[in-house]
């Protein structure tokens, strides 16, 4: 059992990524496509360049982190706490769980029409979609989590005299976390893409307001660039997150 | 505490799951029982016989219906009263190390962080695995993952350890030799051990005293003592005469 990769799998991934972009280059170039609507990758980039200061993508780029940081942040820490409480106390299990799965099957970007209405087309709007994003995800792998925990680690805990909020806090929420860990890398995911679509919608600063303003402009050539920086970053966090996962509970639980 | 009363004593414990109108067959019926301190008794019967409910009786984590239990004259009345208790398998803490489990099991409050962990260390020591104190559950084989187990029940410093199919799960060959080990931990520790096994040989092995329970309902059935001198060798004759005896009673 080993999922270390081989030089050999790295070498299938650069073949498999270079088929597309390769032919991809090579039908822009000789006017096969038109490199007006489908500009090559190494074309995009460098007229790209020309339109775009740095200092600009940059400034979009903090924007859209900065928004996704935080929703994800507060809709996780959300989806976390009533996770757990839902988990562990019947009662507010029964409470909350027919609430949470009405609305956990609602995409996101259902909730854009409401969200403007009630918050305006300003940041608490895409703080709000953000929100949701990590939400739903993070609440209920909490509760899976908090739920499927070993009863035998349990009454072992309970020979030691353990009850009430210490087994909360010492068996239950460590038992829990491998769920948990796989909720908010979903949440992350998701809060993501909510980000991107929030920003197509209204916004003054952000990559999905860049994409969407170059498109007014006709400029495919940002639109590309844009796309494929939005899911750079996101791969990057994303994986940021797998690596602090790992590093958290990878030693005692596969991940 | 009167002199002829035994160090655990079950008084007429009766146990059936759900409520008495609901009809579910009866788990336990009139079980008297009364253990010696430091006293090694297996308790021995088919799967259903409600061996385990028994033993989580005692250790205070279910409820008997009716029915008492009496650790040194006090009734029990939850878990934490004396009572360590090893289970079948997966019962440690996959998110501790075996000295992280072990010291969860050492919570005495009295003493420093340095003399908690010298005693968990000694208590690794005693079960062979000081050298695999800083792995993961998962790291660890089923036989060391039970020597962590019967390492952390120990660190309750409990008078009475409970042990439910603790080997069960676990190759002949590792079995044996935790056998032999538990038996030399009850000797260096004194303690007194109710050890729930469906193995008549494992029960031969190791006890003292065999107590055989009927199933449906769960009635102790015959109670045998086991002069045989130790350490016990499976293949004497004395030991298949003993291991017939219980095979007879089991068959009944």
């Amino acid at each position: 059992m080993s999922n270390r990769i081989s030089a050999k799998d790295v070498l299938l991934g650069g073949i498999g990524t270079l088929a597309v972009l390769v032919p991809w280059e090579i039908a822009a170039r000789s006017g096969i496509v038109d490199p007006s609507i489908f500009p090559s990758p190494i074309l995009a980039i460098s007229s790209a360049a020309e339109k775009l200061s740095a200092t600009e993508v940059l400034d979009h780029m903090g924007w859209s982190l900065f928004r996704v940081f935080s929703g994800f942040l507060l809709g996780a820490l959300a989806g976390i706490t009533i996770g757990i409480v839902a988990g562990w106390y019947r009662t507010a299990g029964y409470l909350l769980r027919p609430m949470i799965e009405l609305l956990r099957p609602i995409p996101p970007l259902a909730w854009i029409p409401l969200a403007i209405i009630w918050f305006g087309l300003g940041e608490p709007s895409k703080f709000f979609l953000i929100f949701l994003g990590a939400f739903f995800p993070v609440v209920t792998a909490t509760y899976q989590g908090v739920t499927n925990v070993d009863p035998i680690l349990i009454r072992a805990a309970q020979t030691f005299g353990l009850k009430g909020i210490d087994l909360l806090v010492r068996i239950v929420i460590p038992g829990a976390a491998p769920d948990l860990a796989t909720g908010i890398r979903i949440g992350w995911g998701l809060s993501f893409g909510v980000l991107v679509a929030a920003e197509l919608i209204a916004a003054d600063k952000g990559l999905g307001y860049m994409i969407m303003h170059a498109r007014l402009l006709g400029y495919v050539d940002v639109i590309v660039v844009g796309i494929v920086l939005i899911g750079i970053l996101n791969l990057l966090t994303d994986g940021m997150i797998a690596w602090l996962i790992k590093k958290g509970i990878g030693r005692w639980h596969e991940v | 505490m009167s002199t002829d009363a035994g160090f655990i004593e079950l008084n007429d414990i009766n146990m059936r799951f759900g409520l008495p109108a609901e009809a579910l067959p009866v788990v336990l019926q009139g079980i008297d029982l009364s253990i010696a301190q430091n006293e090694f008794v297996s308790i021995v019967g088919r799967s259903g016989c409600g061996k385990t409910t028994l033993l989580n009786i005692v250790a205070g984590l279910v409820e008997a219906t009716t029915g008492t239990v009496t650790i040194a004259g006090n009734q029990v009345r939850g878990p934490g009263q004396g009572q360590g208790v090893v289970f079948q398998q997966h019962a440690l803490f996959p998110w501790l190390t075996a000295m992280g489990n072990v010291e969860f099991g050492c919570r005495k409050a009295d003493i420093s962080k340095s003399e908690k962990r010298e005693v968990c260390r000694q208590l690794l020591d005693l079960v062979g695995l000081s050298h695999a104190a800083d792995k993961y559950p998962r790291e660890l084989s089923g036989g060391m993952q039970q020597r962590v187990a019967i390492a952390r029940a120990l660190a309750l410093d409990p008078e009475i350890l409970l042990m439910d199919e603790p080997f069960g799960a676990l190759d002949e060959l590792t079995r044996i030799e935790l056998q032999q080990e538990l038996l030399r931990v009850w000797d260096a520790r004194k303690k007194t051990v109710i050890f729930v096994t469906h193995s008549i040989t494992e029960a031969l092995i190791l006890s003292d005293r065999v107590i055989l329970l009927s199933p449906h309902p769960g009635r102790v059935f015959k109670d045998y003592q086991i002069t045989l001198p130790r350490p016990r060798i499976r293949t004497d004759p004395a030991f298949n005469a003993m291991y017939q005896e219980i095979w007879e009673g089991l068959s009944a």
